[in-house]
């Protein structure tokens, strides 16, 4: 899974872009340190936003670099591949971004526009409004089940499930079991 | 209620055995329903192209991977419905084991009491100490009822010297008698004489 793909924006997908996407400066990287860190900042808003409304939880940053979150047609401007890993790594530095097999750099990252703690609670939420407190539930089941639709949890990328699942196994409210590609977890 | 300490049990490992299982099948639907899709897609190009055999042919491709769902959807019921069971007998087992907690309790409750016999002693004791009290409120009453005997007899007296009192008045109230019986028959009289006036 990566962006959606390209195609010119607002048309096909509604997605609103934020005003600073019109300014042809915000393409380019800012010489003065202050701009160069607000320039950053609203980047990453701007990816996180995106990726909520697309529910993009993988990105391949090198297909992102030329679908319509990084290129502005009507401007002709795009933001090049060496900014847009300096934006990753500000991200990454902020716990808004998470590389792919760990570590500190790489292609695909998992964007949190939700963190793994605000998941768990959600799933916490969840397993507590449905009375299964106790129950042994599939992972499949939580991502791909019938009774999660409706809910944020459903069609969640199942790493970052398991990360938000290894919060709660912390905090001891569920624990993780099974085999590596049919894992199970029990709540308490 | 139960021991629920945070850990996976054998039959937890056993449900996830049978989800999973259940997964696979729910997937191998959707697998199965993407075919049936494509088949009738497929079926509709070929009578557009005028090409029947093709176009029949993929009906009965699509047929045949509906029967497999119709056999899928059964297993799957039947594996729901086996975890169910199972998740069902856990529960069981849970409510089981609150009435045996709950036995326990009352039988050590029993056991703090003293058991029957104890109770009995107990009762026999309480029955003496009660017919003792009765006893002593006896002998109580008895000294007690001497008095009261003393005072009914003066207050006998005392009503004696009350009614003695009261008989002089009786003869002051005749005199008032007969004067209303005469002046009744000074009346009847008076009503007679109209009578023989008017005859």
């Amino acid at each position: 899974m990566a962006a959606t793909t390209t195609t010119t924006d607002n048309d096909n997908n509604s997605f609103v872009f934020p005003r600073e996407y019109h300014f042809p400066a915000f393409f380019t990287r800012q010489t003065n340190l202050t701009t160069l860190h607000a320039q950053r900042t609203k980047w990453s808003d701007l990816i996180l936003s995106y990726a909520r409304y697309h529910r993009i939880f993988r990105l391949s940053l090198s297909e992102a670099a030329d679908s319509d979150l990084f290129v502005n047609r009507k401007l002709d401007r795009r933001l090049q591949f060496d900014d847009i890993r300096d934006v990753v790594v500000f991200m990454h530095k902020d716990g808004r971004v998470e590389y792919v097999g760990g570590g500190t750099t790489g292609d695909v990252v998992l964007v949190y526009w939700r963190k793994p703690d605000e998941w768990a609670e959600l799933i916490e939420n969840y397993v507590d409004e449905t009375g299964q407190k106790g129950s042994v539930l599939t992972i499949y089941e939580l991502v791909e089940g019938d009774g999660t639709k409706g809910t944020d949890i459903h069609g969640m990328d199942q790493h970052v499930l398991i990360k938000a699942l290894n919060v709660l196994v912390k905090r001891g409210k569920a624990q993780i079991f099974g085999q590596d590609d049919s894992l199970g977890v029990k709540f308490f | 209620m139960g021991g629920n300490a945070s850990k996976v049990t054998a039959q937890d490992k056993a449900i996830l055995d049978m989800k999973n299982q259940r997964d696979k099948l729910h997937q191998y639907q959707r697998r199965i329903s993407v075919l049936t899709d494509k088949e009738t897609e497929i079926a509709r190009q070929m009578l557009a192209k005028g090409d029947k055999k093709r176009a029949l042919l993929a009906l009965r491709r699509k047929k045949y991977q509906e029967s497999l769902l119709a056999k899928t959807d059964a297993q799957l019921a039947q594996l729901e419905k086996l975890t169910t069971d199972v998740e069902f007998a856990l529960i069981q087992k849970d409510v089981l084991f609150g009435l045996q907690q709950g036995t326990k309790v009352l039988q050590e409750i029993h056991a703090e009491m003293g058991g029957i016999e104890h109770v009995e002693k107990l009762m026999g004791e309480t029955a003496d100490a009660i017919a003792y009290q009765q006893e002593v409120s006896d002998m109580l009453g008895g000294r007690i009822s001497n008095q009261d005997e003393e005072e009914v007899e003066e207050e006998l007296l005392a009503l004696e010297a009350e009614v003695a009192q009261e008989l002089p008045s009786v003869p002051i109230a005749q005199p008032p008698v007969a004067e209303q019986r005469q002046e009744e028959e000074a009346q009847a009289e008076r009503r007679k004489q109209p009578a023989m006036l008017a005859a």
